[in-house]
């Protein structure tokens, strides 16, 4: 199966929903859709901020637990990025599709329970990101989100980023981290044994990929030196979004 | 939640009078068609069709379960549709809406009584193993005319999608994993296809084909007829509304026959395009461990 490696995104495209986005990356294609601010249930409706309900679906089978905790991950960490407090007794709701999932070709999958985990949480975040900014909801900050995996090798332990389903499989310990554009920690959600030591490692890791933009005068030198450039997760956001303002901008 | 917002009455009166005099809003003829797409994924078993601005996606997926007890030569198969809020913010997570029961009756109906798959053939040991092959259809985007849009969703994906390779020896039930060996397809009888039509006017006179959301929001009637393309009806389903002359409903019928062999050469088209697309320099003919019948 091919992965891609470089991010993929369109926005707005569908016509019901206030805002939507499609991002693929690393073997998963996610579909976001969002709603709102509309009008929340009386029963649900807080007095002073907006709920954000968040829908995780997952691409075969039903959802079941992990689904809920998904959801309950990124709720916290999207109620502190959109200005809730804007929209006092409304309802934002979030909707993601997962659509593909990297297939690991020497296991079959038990599918009529769905097995949504961790590794999708970067996609799903940005995903999310990107339909907010498509249905022009506030925020005080837009998010990246990373996950790297642990992984030792002939007693060697070292950092893979962005790994594959069978990488992830065979690794010691497995993080998932999330930036806001003004560079804090947003979230991080690790599984598997690790020290101290290899989480900063992780840190500093996620943190290089999620927060350092090259600016474009850097970009040459960077490829000059040979090194591999990473895919800067912000900048992709920024020039998604630039893009689309700029098409629907463009009068005939 | 919103209550999907009703068309006014002004806009009700217009429709109407258009119709009447055979105009459409959209500019389509009574019987024509919106633009149909019809994409698979990367994945066996996904296909993603567009009708319009109505999106929907069907995923296949397979397990090797028991069977049920009642049942014990036969395969489980089921089709799972749920309506997020994705498609109209009206509908609500784990609270089914009519339109929701209503389609997934319809393409249990169409699907799985015609016999379009074979439940026998899913069978691995009588009574203690089997496949269950799994539909879940997402809606996307939802402008009307959803029941064409996911039976032929559903009918894509399922001719497209590949199941794991099996081998029994004894009472040895070996499953390969697709490194092992390439997936089988299954075992399909007939490709059947909805075709909806919607009616108008005090007598349900004025027929349509393909309505959107607007147009399906002022109907008075609907029917919906499932065939395969050589014209085997698999069910007719007119649920309440005006009554309609014996005359239209056999109009409809021939009308859907040609739509339904247009849809039957669009599938067959593109599931041979995406073989090829596939068997990159044809090594697929080897790798296929799959006896000619």
């Amino acid at each position: 199966m091919t992965v891609t490696t470089e991010p993929e995104a369109l926005l707005s495209h569908l016509h019901k929903a206030d805002g939507s986005a499609t991002y693929s990356y690393a073997g998963y294609t996610v579909i976001g859709a969002v709603n709102g601010p509309i009008e929340a249930q009386k029963r649900d409706e807080l007095p002073e901020e907006a709920i954000i309900d968040v829908v995780v679906r997952p691409a075969a089978g039903v959802g079941g637990t992990r689904e809920r905790h998904l959801e309950s991950l990124l709720q916290s960490t999207l109620r502190q990025i959109i200005l809730v407090n804007n929209f006092p007794r409304t309802l934002i709701q979030i909707i993601l599709q997962i659509t593909v999932t990297p297939e690991n070709e020497y296991v079959n999958g038990k599918l009529v329970q769905a097995n949504v985990n961790l590794p999708v949480v970067p996609a799903l975040l940005q995903t999310a990101i990107l339909s907010l900014l498509s249905a022009s909801l506030p925020m005080t900050a837009t998010l990246t989100s990373t996950c790297l995996a642990i992984i030792s090798e002939d007693g060697q332990r070292h950092i893979v980023k962005t790994p594959t389903a069978r990488q992830i499989e065979q690794s010691q310990s497995f993080h998932v981290l999330a930036f806001t554009s003004q560079n804090e920690l947003i979230l991080a959600e690790s599984e598997g044994a690790f020290t101290m030591k290899e989480w900063d490692d992780v840190y500093s890791a996620a943190y290089r990929q999620c927060c350092t933009t090259a600016a474009t005068d850097d970009a040459d030198t960077l490829m000059d030196e040979g090194l591999p450039t990473d895919t800067d997760l912000r900048r992709f956001i920024r020039s998604t979004v630039e893009q689309k303002t700029a098409s629907d901008l463009y009068w005939k | 939640m919103p209550r999907e917002a009703e068309p006014s009455l002004n806009e009700r009166a217009f429709v109407i009078q258009a119709l009447q005099e055979g105009q459409r809003l959209d500019g389509r003829a009574l019987d024509q068609f919106r633009k149909l797409e019809l994409k698979f994924g990367d994945q066996y078993g996904v296909a993603d069709v567009t009708l319009g601005k109505t999106r929907v996606l069907a995923k296949v997926s397979a397990e090797v379960t028991a069977p049920y007890t009642d049942r014990p030569f036969d395969g489980i198969f089921t089709i799972t549709t749920e309506l997020s809020p994705m498609a109209s913010p009206a509908f609500e997570v784990n609270r089914p809406t009519e339109t929701e029961v209503l389609l997934s009756r319809l393409l249990e109906k169409t699907v799985r009584r015609s016999n379009a798959l074979d439940l026998e053939s899913l069978c691995l040991v009588a009574g203690q193993k089997c496949w269950s092959v799994r539909v879940d259809l997402h809606v996307l985007s939802h402008d009307g005319n959803l029941i064409d849009a996911s039976c032929l969703a559903v009918v894509a994906a399922l001719r497209h999608f590949r199941k794991p390779d099996t081998s029994i020896e004894g009472d040895v039930v070996t499953i390969y994993t697709p490194a092992e060996r390439e997936p089988v397809p299954l075992s399909w009888l007939h490709s059947p296809f909805c075709v909806t039509f919607s009616f108008y006017g005090d007598n349900g006179e004025i027929m349509l084909a393909d309505a959107n959301l607007l147009e399906e929001q002022l109907r008075v009637a609907s029917c919906t007829i499932s065939l395969n393309k050589h014209g085997e009806i698999c069910q007719v389903a007119k649920l309440g509304g005006t009554a309609v002359e014996a005359i239209s409903l056999i109009q409809c019928a021939s009308a859907a026959v040609s739509k339904v062999k247009e849809f039957s050469t669009l599938v067959d088209l593109k599931l041979a395009d995406d073989i090829k697309r596939r068997d990159k320099g044809g090594l697929m003919a080897e790798l296929s461990a799959e006896n000619e019948r």
